[in-house]
């Protein structure tokens, strides 16, 4: 390997393998464990913002050259951000004792980062599948009834989502013996081509394969969710747009998920599912703006996710620190928060207003650039969707949640209110400066944009803003008119979960009704034959038991005991036990092939 | 400023909703002013030429996405919080 970059992901790595064998004594220190969590991200930073564009770290694995670092414009920018909330993210969570929360999210982060940097298909596949290990584990941290659950039918549909990904890549392979990952022409897309799409689409939550993102998320711990919202869809946004730009499947399809998404936010009652849809919404901007594919509304979705990802976090920090403080994020429950806890609504306001893309904050010099592009294209039924799709966001982010959250028109939350570690809005207020300072010199954002325009996007003209402010105070008045209509309700909303269930119960039956019918059969056949016999049989031998083997035989049988005990150890029946020593396998053998190759 | 001090204004502010109520219209109308000699150039959508058009767009769609998602979607869709059992 060149030694000329450094690999952000290594530092990550090498965090989640030391993390286990500190004491917990100095763990148990807060400045110790936070100091050391930010050493990773931080050398990340470092490492992007100095590195040289080109190519490193080619290894040969499987008589494949495997890239594990291509740096380029692109990628670059994906990493630069995926460094910031590294660090926010570790800030905010500087407050968990838990081990498994930072091995979890530094293996998750290792792999978005190897999905950014990697530059053939068979390395983004590899970190693509430590991603998803991760992010399920993380899923996991929360340690609620509800999230075991919830992270099982999250890793299936990863997992179903991967073997798309790795059946396309290894069809490729077949038709063209090569991995290589770059653009690839809609005119002379091939099958395969199709198949790697749909694997890169579920990360991304391309509507109808989006439900697991709203199932999921909520219900992650309030620290992973930080992460969580980061990284799987803007690794897809990524991936998506260097493989598969101008595909026009996608500008139809990103479009309708900016409306899906916020049509149901508009009438869901948990404030987390409220941003999980409203992921959905604006990663469909970024999915719109790649299938439209020209270098503004590219220009447009990489920017809007560096934005996303900053505006996005604060606001899952924000309604992290509702669910800290009280315990729930239903809107029903909750209300005249803004008294108790009002810096954590002041932080969440500059997040909801960059969302809504409010002039001033950083959602507004993106936002406003794909939509541009996309008019700019000819797309006006596309722009035109993406306009209704603010509004959207701005009446049920910008007003909905914080209305019903931190003021009222309802019964307010009495309950105790369990205090913010200050950790946590430090990582809040540094998210919130950032958004803002992007908001007001977009230069900070723009000046990494990866595809050369002819004309520079300008968004601070006069008529653009006066036009932002139309939008957005019209939108609010709109709710002031139906604000009695909008209150939430304890309800849960049908999505196209539904359907995965569905498919999911009846493949269970599928499987074992014939499974369980031979079962019944072979029991009645024990019963009337087997047993009768056996009895015979025992008889018999019973008196040659009591003269002379017992001695014999009770040892063995301690012995036997004794291994089986050990075994059973190994084998505790949890599927996520399993989950987690195949992926320490896999990652020790990758890290062997890795330090040898 | 300390949580208790920002608390309280708040709530003092919540007081004077009143007020906050004139000033929000204030700025709606003092927009619908100002876009009429700063209305696009490039118009996009064909009836964005004319001052207003964003107002009404935000207003109408607004309006609309409310009313048609919690009166006559909601109905059809929602189920009681345990219905999957989790």
């Amino acid at each position: 390997m060149e030694i000329s970059f450094y690999h952000p992901s290594m530092a990550f790595l090498a965090f989640a393998l030391l993390v286990p064998f500190i004491p917990r004594d100095l763990w148990l220190n807060k400045v110790f464990r936070g100091t050391l969590a930010l050493v990773a991200p931080v050398l990340a930073l470092y490492s992007i913002m100095t590195v040289v564009p080109g190519t490193y770290g080619a290894i040969e694995y499987l008589d494949q050259a495997l890239i594990l670092g291509r740096v380029d414009k692109l990628s670059i920018i994906f990493g630069q951000v995926f460094a910031v909330i590294a660090i926010i993210g570790m800030i905010y969570g500087m407050h968990v004792e838990d081990k498994g929360h930072y091995v979890c999210g530094s293996l998750y982060v290792a792999g978005g980062f190897g999905c950014v940097f990697a530059g053939d298909l068979l390395t983004v596949f590899l970190f693509w599948e430590l991603m998803s290990i991760g992010s399920t584990f993380l899923i996991w941290q929360a340690r609620t009834k509800e999230s075991v659950g919830a992270g099982f039918r999250y890793f299936m549909y990863h997992t179903v989502g991967g073997l798309f990904l790795l059946a396309g890549l290894l069809l490729k392979y077949k038709a063209t013996g090569s991995f290589v990952f770059d653009g690839v022409d809609p005119s002379a897309a091939m099958y395969y081509d199709w198949l790697i799409l749909i694997g890169f689409c579920v990360n991304a939550a391309v509507v109808p394969l989006h439900a697991w993102l709203p199932d999921a998320y909520p219900r992650a711990s309030v620290a992973g969710a930080v992460f969580m919202c980061a990284f799987t869809t803007k690794t897809a946004v990524y991936v998506l747009c260097r493989g598969f730009a101008g595909w026009e499947v996608l500008a139809i399809a990103g479009t309708c998920m900016a409306i899906y998404g916020v049509l149901y936010a508009c009438i869901e009652n948990n404030a987390r599912r409220i941003l999980s849809y409203h992921i959905v919404s604006q990663v469909g901007y970024m999915v719109a703006g790649i299938g439209i594919g020209t270098a503004m509304t590219l220009n447009g979705a990489v920017a809007h996710a560096y934005a996303h990802i900053l505006y996005k976090g604060l606001l899952f920090m924000g309604t992290g620190c509702l669910l800290y403080a009280t315990g729930t994020a239903k809107l029903d429950k909750l209300g005249g928060l803004a008294y108790k806890l009002p810096w954590v609504m002041v932080l969440y306001m500059i997040a909801a207003l960059s969302i809504s893309g409010m002039p001033g904050f950083n959602g507004f010099i993106s936002k406003t650039m794909t939509i541009a592009g996309a008019a700019e294209a000819h797309r006006t039924f596309l722009a035109l969707g993406m306009e209704i799709a603010a509004v959207g966001t701005f009446i049920s982010v910008g007003i909905k949640l914080p209305y019903f959250a931190f003021w009222g028109g309802k019964r307010e939350y009495v309950g105790e209110v369990k205090p913010i570690p200050v950790n946590m809005y430090v990582g809040m207020a540094i998210c919130g400066m950032l958004c803002i300072a992007q908001g007001l010199y977009p230069e900070m954002l723009y000046r990494y944009l990866p595809f050369a325009v002819e004309h520079a996007f300008e968004p601070w003209h006069l008529d653009k803003v006066v036009a932002s402010g139309l939008l957005l105070g019209f939108s609010g008045l709109a709710f002031y008119l139906t604000r009695q209509i909008i209150t939430p309700h304890a309800m849960l909303n049908l999505d196209f979960d539904w359907f995965y269930r569905f498919i999911g119960r009846t493949v269970m039956r599928v499987f074992c009704w014939p499974i369980s019918k031979v079962d019944d059969i072979w029991t009645e056949v024990y019963r009337t034959v087997g047993l009768r016999s056996l009895i015979e049989i025992g008889d018999g031998t019973s008196w040659f038991d009591k003269k002379g083997i017992d001695t014999v035989v009770d040892g063995s049988a301690y012995t036997v005991r004794n291994i089986g005990r050990a075994g059973a150890k190994i084998q505790t029946a949890r599927l996520q036990d399993y989950l987690a020593m195949a992926a320490v396998l896999g990652l020790g053998i990758f890290a062997l092939v890795w330090y040898f190759g | 400023m300390s949580q208790n001090g920002l608390g309280g204004l708040l709530a003092k502010w919540r007081d004077n909703w009143k007020t906050w109520r004139i000033i929000f219209f204030v700025v709606l109308a003092v927009l619908l002013v100002l876009n009429v000699p700063f209305v696009t150039h490039h118009p996009h959508f064909g009836l964005d030429k004319y001052p207003g058009f964003f107002a009404g767009f935000g207003l109408i769609v607004g309006l609309a996405m409310v009313i048609i998602m919690k009166k006559i979607v909601q109905p059809f869709i929602a189920r009681k919080e345990d219905y999957y059992g989790d």
